[in-house]
C-alpha cells in the first residue's frame, strides 16, 4: 500500500491550483451573486487541458482518469472557485460518449468537452421522479429515422450554458412495470424544447432549469449506446459524478478552513488570537479531520473506479462523508468570523450553500444511509 | 538551435527564509522550495524560439536532490531535457565557483547557440550569472533583457535597467538574461506534466566536470558569509506633515522610491 501522492498528482494539484489563484474566491463569489458563468475560469483550465483531463487523448483531452479529474475539482474548489458542472459535463458526459458513444459521437462532442470550449450537460431528474428512476416518464418514440421526445424535467443544471443535453428517456417498460431507458444526446436550441428557469436561493454561478419537450425531434443517430440499455450505460456515470461531487467538497471544506484559520490566528480580541481559544480552534479541527477522512475515501473511491473495480460502496460514503465535512467546515468557519461570517466582505455564505447543496444532490444523504444500511451491512431494503 | 536554460530552485518568497546557524548558507529545509518565477519566464523564452522555428531546449541547474521537482516543472513547461548537477561539494559555492560549474556543464550540453537565464534570483539576488557566465565562456552577454529577438545567427535585446533602455545586439553563442516583463510564462499542461517524468535527465558530479573538490562550495569561493543579523521589524515609516503641499511631498517620495 502506498498513500505517497505521485509526482504527476503533485504536479498537477501544483497546476491547477495556480491557475485557479489568480480567479479565487473573490471572483467566484461575484459570480455566484450575479449568477454569472464563470467563463474565464473555465476556458484557462480548459487550455492548460484540464477541463478535459480525463477525455481521451484520440479526442484532444488529456487521457487522464476520474482521479486526475477529481484532482481537478478539488484544487479549484480548494483555491475557491467550485467548478460545479465538471460533475455533470465530464464526469457523466464526456465519460458516458467516451464509453458508449459511436465514433460518430465521440467525435462531434469530445474535442469541445475536452477544450472546455463545448458542455453537455445531463438531464435525469423528473417532478415525479426523484431518487426512483424507475418511474421516469419522459419518453422517446421512434418515429421513421427520427426519436420524438415528450415529457418534463427539473433541476437540471447549466442548460443555458451547454450546447447539448444527455438526455435520460424512457424507451420501452419490461415486464415488471419498470421503465427501459435510453441515452439521447439532444441539443439545447432544439424545436419543441422550453428552457425555464427554475429559480432557487443558494447562490452559484450555474443556474437550474425546468425542461418540457413538446415534440423534441432528433434523429436516430442521437441515441447513445443501446436502446433500452440506458440504465446500466448511465450507472457508468453516477459514480464519477458521486466521485466528483465528494473532491468539490473536499475543496470547499479545504477553502472555508484556510480562510477560518487565517482568520482565527490574526484577529485579537482581549489581547490574544481567537484561535487561543478551543471554542474556536476545536470545531475546525473536527472539521479538519472530517475533512481529512473524505478526502482519503473520495482518493479510494476514484481509484477504484479507474480501475474498473466495483466503487459504489466507495463512491457514496466518499460523497457522505465529503458532504458533511464541507457543511462542518463552512459552518465552523462561519461561526469562527462572528458577524462577518454572513458578510458580503468575507464571502462565505455561498460555500456554505453548495455545501448544503450537496448534501441533497447529486445523491442525497439518505439515499446513501440506505445503501449502506443495505448493500454494506445486509439490512432489510427500506424501499 | 541548442537553447540551454538555467534554472534554480529558491525559498518560496512567501515563506520565512533563514540562513543556518551553522556554515551561514542558506537554511534549505525551513521554507517550501519552487522554481524561481524569473526562471519560468526564461524557459517560456526558449519554448518560444522553439515553437517559432527548431530548438531542442535544455534545462540546467546545480541544486540538491530535491531541485529534481524544479526541474520536472520546467520539463512539465515543455523543455526536452535537463541536465542536474548535485554534488554535496558545490554546497555553500557563491557566484564565481557556480558560475564555474555552470560553465562546465553547459559544455557537457554539445555546441550549445544560446544560454538563457533569468537575470536576478529571488534568494541570492546577486543577479551576477549571467555576465560571470559570458566571461568564463568567451561569449556576450546581454542581461535585462525584456525583448529578445534570436535571428540569423544573431541575438537581439531590449535592455531595461533603472538607467534607462538600451538596444543591444550580439552575434551568437550569446547568454542572455532576461526580466520580469519580457513574457507571461505558460502553465504546464496536463499532457506536459504526464510527459515530464518521461524525459531524460542527466545528473552530473563536480569530477564529471573535470573539476576539482577545492574549486567549489566554501572552500572554493571567494565570498563568504561572515555574520548575519535578520532584518529589524518594520519601524514607524516616514511621516509627512501635510502643510497644504502633501500632494507634493507623496509625489516626491514616489519619485525618490522610483516608482514614478
Amino acid at each position: 500500500m502506498d498513500f505517497v501522492e505521485t509526482d504527476e498528482h503533485r504536479d498537477l494539484r501544483a497546476a491547477v491550483a495556480s491557475v485557479s489563484a489568480p480567479y479565487g474566491g473573490d471572483y467566484y463569489v461575484d459570480h455566484a451573486r450575479r449568477g454569472a458563468e464563470c467563463t474565464e475560469l473555465w476556458h484557462a483550465l480548459g487550455d492548460a487541458g484540464y477541463v478535459g483531463v480525463s477525455v481521451p487523448e484520440a479526442y484532444g483531452g488529456g487521457g487522464g482518469g476520474l482521479v486526475e479529474l477529481a484532482l481537478v475539482c478539488e484544487e479549484t474548489a480548494a483555491a475557491g472557485a467550485p467548478m460545479l458542472l465538471l460533475l455533470v459535463t465530464h464526469a457523466i458526459s464526456a465519460a458516458v460518449i467516451a464509453e458508449y458513444g459511436t465514433e460518430e459521437q465521440r467525435k462531434e462532442w469530445l474535442p469541445g468537452l475536452a477544450s472546455g470550449r463545448d458542455k453537455v450537460v445531463f438531464a435525469i431528474t423528473e417532478p415525479g421522479a426523484g431518487s426512483n428512476t424507475h418511474q421516469l416518464a419522459t419518453n422517446a418514440r421512434r418515429e421513421g429515422d427520427e426519436w420524438v421526445i415528450r415529457g418534463e424535467k427539473y433541476y437540471i443544471s447549466g442548460v443555458d450554458e451547454a450546447e447539448a443535453l444527455l438526455l435520460v428517456a424512457r424507451t420501452g417498460t419490461d415486464a415488471r412495470g419498470k421503465a427501459q431507458l435510453s441515452l439521447f444526446l439532444v441539443p439545447t436550441d432544439a424545436d419543441g424544447l422550453q428552457k425555464v428557469p427554475l429559480p432557487v436561493d443558494v447562490l452559484l454561478p450555474e443556474k437550474q432549469f425546468t425542461l418540457r419537450f413538446d415534440d423534441v425531434r432528433v434523429p436516430a443517430s442521437a441515441l447513445v449506446g443501446d436502446e433500452n440499455q440506458g440504465f446500466r450505460q448511465v450507472f457508468h456515470g453516477l459514480n464519477p459524478e458521486r466521485i466528483t461531487g465528494a473532491a468539490l467538497c473536499v475543496g470547499i471544506a479545504r477553502y472555508a478552513l484556510a480562510k477560518a484559520t487565517r482568520y482565527a490566528n490574526d484577529r485579537e480580541v482581549w489581547g490574544r488570537p481567537i484561535g487561543t481559544h478551543q471554542g474556536v480552534s476545536h470545531p475546525l479541527a473536527k472539521a479538519k479531520i472530517e475533512t481529512e477522512l473524505a478526502a482519503l475515501m473520495t482518493q479510494k473511491a476514484a481509484w477504484l473506479h479507474d480501475r474498473g473495480l466495483p466503487a459504489g460502496e466507495a463512491s457514496n460514503m466518499a460523497k457522505y462523508a465529503a458532504a458533511e465535512a464541507a457543511l462542518a467546515a463552512c459552518d465552523a468557519a462561519m461561526q469562527t468570523h462572528g458577524g462577518n461570517g454572513v458578510s458580503q466582505e468575507f464571502g462565505l455564505l455561498p460555500y456554505w450553500g453548495l455545501a448544503r447543496l450537496l448534501r441533497i444532490a447529486p445523491v442525497n444523504r439518505e439515499m446513501v444511509l440506505n445503501f449502506v444500511a443495505q448493500t454494506t451491512l445486509g439490512l432489510p431494503r427500506s424501499y | 538551435m541548442n537553447i540551454v536554460v538555467l534554472i534554480k530552485q529558491v525559498p518560496d518568497t512567501w515563506s520565512e527564509r533563514k540562513l543556518s546557524d551553522g556554515d551561514k548558507t542558506l537554511d534549505r529545509a525551513s521554507s517550501d522550495a519552487v522554481l524561481d518565477e524569473i526562471n519560468e519566464r526564461a524557459v517560456e523564452e526558449a519554448l518560444k524560439i522553439k515553437e517559432a522555428g527548431d530548438a531542442e531546449v535544455t534545462i540546467l541547474t546545480a541544486g540538491p536532490d530535491r531541485a529534481t521537482d524544479a526541474i520536472r516543472k520546467a520539463l512539465s513547461m515543455g523543455a526536452d531535457k535537463a541536465v542536474h548537477v548535485n554534488d554535496e561539494a558545490i554546497h555553500g559555492s557563491d557566484a564565481i565557483a557556480t558560475a564555474k560549474v555552470l560553465a562546465k556543464a553547459i559544455g557537457t550540453v554539445g555546441d550549445v547557440d544560446l544560454v538563457l537565464a533569468g537575470n536576478e534570483a529571488t534568494d541570492g539576488r546577486s543577479g551576477a550569472m549571467a555576465g560571470m557566465l559570458g566571461e568564463l565562456l568567451g561569449w556576450p552577454s546581454l542581461t535585462h533583457a525584456n525583448e529578445l529577438t534570436v535571428e540569423n545567427g544573431t541575438a537581439k535585446a531590449k535592455r531595461e535597467t533603472d538607467e534607462g533602455t538600451s538596444d543591444l545586439e550580439a552575434s551568437l553563442p550569446a547568454v542572455v538574461s532576461v526580466g520580469e516583463k519580457i513574457n507571461e510564462p505558460r502553465y504546464p499542461s496536463f499532457k506536459g506534466i504526464m510527459a515530464a517524468k518521461k524525459k531524460p535527465v542527466t545528473t552530473l558530479g563536480i569530477a564529471d566536470l573535470g573539476l576539482d573538490a577545492s574549486e567549489v562550495g566554501l572552500a572554493g569561493s571567494l565570498v563568504q558569509v561572515d555574520s548575519f543579523a535578520p532584518r529589524p521589524p518594520k519601524s514607524g515609516g516616514q511621516k509627512v506633515e501635510d502643510e497644504g503641499d502633501g500632494g507634493a511631498k507623496i509625489a516626491e517620495y514616489l519619485v525618490g522610491q522610483k516608482l514614478i
